[in-house]
């Protein structure tokens, strides 16, 4: 008679192993579900469900992308709390990361995906080449195009991490040439979650993989397929400068007494009313400070085509022809809110400019 | 046009740093306590996401002040736990990496569900513990 295969160890037993207590398993998920805003009391469901799950097994693809995204995973988390995603996961296949190379790397993602067929996770950063047949990046001489094809045809979901996954990103920006799509342009058969930003937030990407991990589910997506959790409100909406926007007190350049006061960025080109993330609560580098709090605008890098929005340093209220319907409508808000900051600031910003590049205009 | 020649009535200034968001979530342990005394089993209110600011997270912290226990928890990162002055409401704090606050709330109760051994950490430890006897057991024999 055939033995039934011997089923892996769920999470709550490796850890168990190694030491770690269900404390830590109820801790991370208090920490995930107020980072989630998952209901009040969801704690106790969410570690029950991460300690009886087994490890999910990811393979991790990497395009036409710049490393970033996986550096904020990994240098954001030391052996603490954050850290225990990695015992969540087994990351079977990724190019950083692995020891394996060559030949021997390939056969770990083949391995990865005939066991789990069905069940794996596949996680993409980087956007993928498809002009020319995709013949502008390739992996062990297979095309970016034909890999993420043959990886996503088995996978549970795909989640694209990082705004070049999501949305075509840095290598789509005008004039695109290598024909660089998002991964939901190319996969069209599997659930997909976008985790935009450049890079983005750690605990987003985090966040994901547990829910998924523990209530074998998709969570709630906006309509740009992000995670609500993360991506529900504007930087604006939580931006500890709103009261400034609020009573119409703006810097209008970056060394005037406005910005020494810290008044609102939006002058100065800040994207935070069009840009849905996080990063105005759960900031970055372990919570040290965001974009605005350093002094600088939001570069809206969480939204598609933001490196093609007209300039960092506008203020939104000049570019709204080259933005879709909706980012127009939230810019116009904005604008209204904001006093009049619209034209006040079109002139304030071209006469910054020409004091900034006195000789700018001689060059053209 | 200046912007402020917009706005004569407003001086520059910080935004107000005593929100009156402790008194909101006070008002909400009150609530929450009394319902608890009644018998209901009721929600933690998560602190981490509000937007507090320092000033208000000391206001709210003073004013439910200390009670009898303090907890240190060390898994997985420390973790402070104590009950506060009035009994049945707990603060819970959990700290991450470089010791910043990774998450907060106030638990209601008897006590704070992260203080109680788990079922599943109570088997494994009778397995390790029988396990121990048994080895130490052995060794007493082969001395002998």
């Amino acid at each position: 008679m055939p033995q039934a295969p011997k089923l892996a160890p769920t999470l709550g037993e490796l850890l168990q192993e190694r030491g770690v207590s269900r404390r830590a398993f109820l801790k991370y998920a208090s920490y995930l579900s107020a980072v989630m805003a998952l209901p009040a009391g969801s704690a106790s469901a969410l570690a029950e469900g991460l300690a009886n799950a087994r490890r999910q097994s990811v393979i991790w693809l990497s395009f036409q992308e710049c490393t970033g995204c996986t550096e904020s995973l990994t240098r954001s988390f030391s052996p603490t709390l954050e850290s225990l995603i990695f015992d969540l996961i087994s990351l079977d296949y990724h190019h950083t990361l692995q020891a394996a190379s060559g030949e021997a790397a390939e056969k770990a993602r083949e391995a990865a995906m005939a066991e789990n067929k069905g069940k794996y996770v596949v996680v993409v950063d980087g956007a993928v080449p498809t002009k020319d047949g995709g013949l502008y990046s390739t992996i062990a001489g297979v095309s970016n195009l034909d890999m993420l094809k043959a990886t996503a045809k088995d996978a549970m979901a795909v989640i694209a991490v990082g705004t070049c996954a999501a949305f075509g990103g840095i290598p789509k920006a005008r004039p695109n040439p290598t024909g660089a799509a998002a991964i939901d342009e190319i996969i069209t058969d599997k659930p997909i979650i976008n985790i935009p930003g450049c890079p983005p937030i750690p605990e987003a990407m985090a966040g994901v993989v547990s829910y998924l991990v523990s209530f074998v589910k998709l969570p709630e997506l906006d309509h740009l397929r992000r995670p609500k959790a993360f991506f529900g409100e504007t930087i604006h909406d939580r931006c500890y400068r709103r009261p400034f926007y609020e009573r119409g007190l703006f810097a209008e350049g970056f060394d005037d007494a406005g910005a020494r006061q810290g008044w609102c960025l939006y002058k100065v080109g800040c994207k935070g009313p069009v840009t849905y993330n996080a990063c105005a609560t759960l900031k970055w580098n372990g919570g040290v400070s965001f974009p605005i709090q350093s002094g600088h605008g939001c570069l809206g890098c969480s939204e598609p085509d933001f490196w093609d929005q007209g300039g960092f340093y506008r203020p939104l209220s000049t570019n709204l022809r080259d933005m879709g319907p909706a980012l127009a409508g939230a810019a116009l808000a904005g604008a209204a809110l904001g006093a009049g900051a619209a034209w006040a600031s079109r002139r304030h910003q071209e006469s910054y400019q020409r004091e900034q590049n006195p000789n700018e205009g001689d060059k053209k | 046009m200046t912007t402020q020649a917009l706005h004569p009535s407003v001086s520059p200034q910080e935004p107000p740093r005593l929100t009156g968001m402790s008194e909101a979530v006070l008002a909400e342990v009150a609530a929450r306590l009394a319902e608890v005394v009644a018998g209901a089993s009721v929600p933690p209110i998560d602190l981490t996401a509000m937007p507090l600011t320092s000033e208000d997270r000391a206001d709210l912290e003073q004013r439910l002040g200390r009670g009898e226990v303090f907890a240190t928890v060390e898994s997985a990162g420390r973790s402070q736990i104590w009950e506060t002055q009035f009994s049945g409401v707990w603060f819970v704090r959990h700290f991450g990496e470089n010791d910043r606050i990774a998450s907060e709330c106030i638990e209601f109760g008897a006590a704070p569900e992260i203080l109680f051994s788990h079922r599943a950490d109570m088997s494994a430890a009778a397995r390790r513990l029988a396990a121990a006897l048994q080895s130490a057991d052995a060794r007493e024999k082969t001395d002998h």
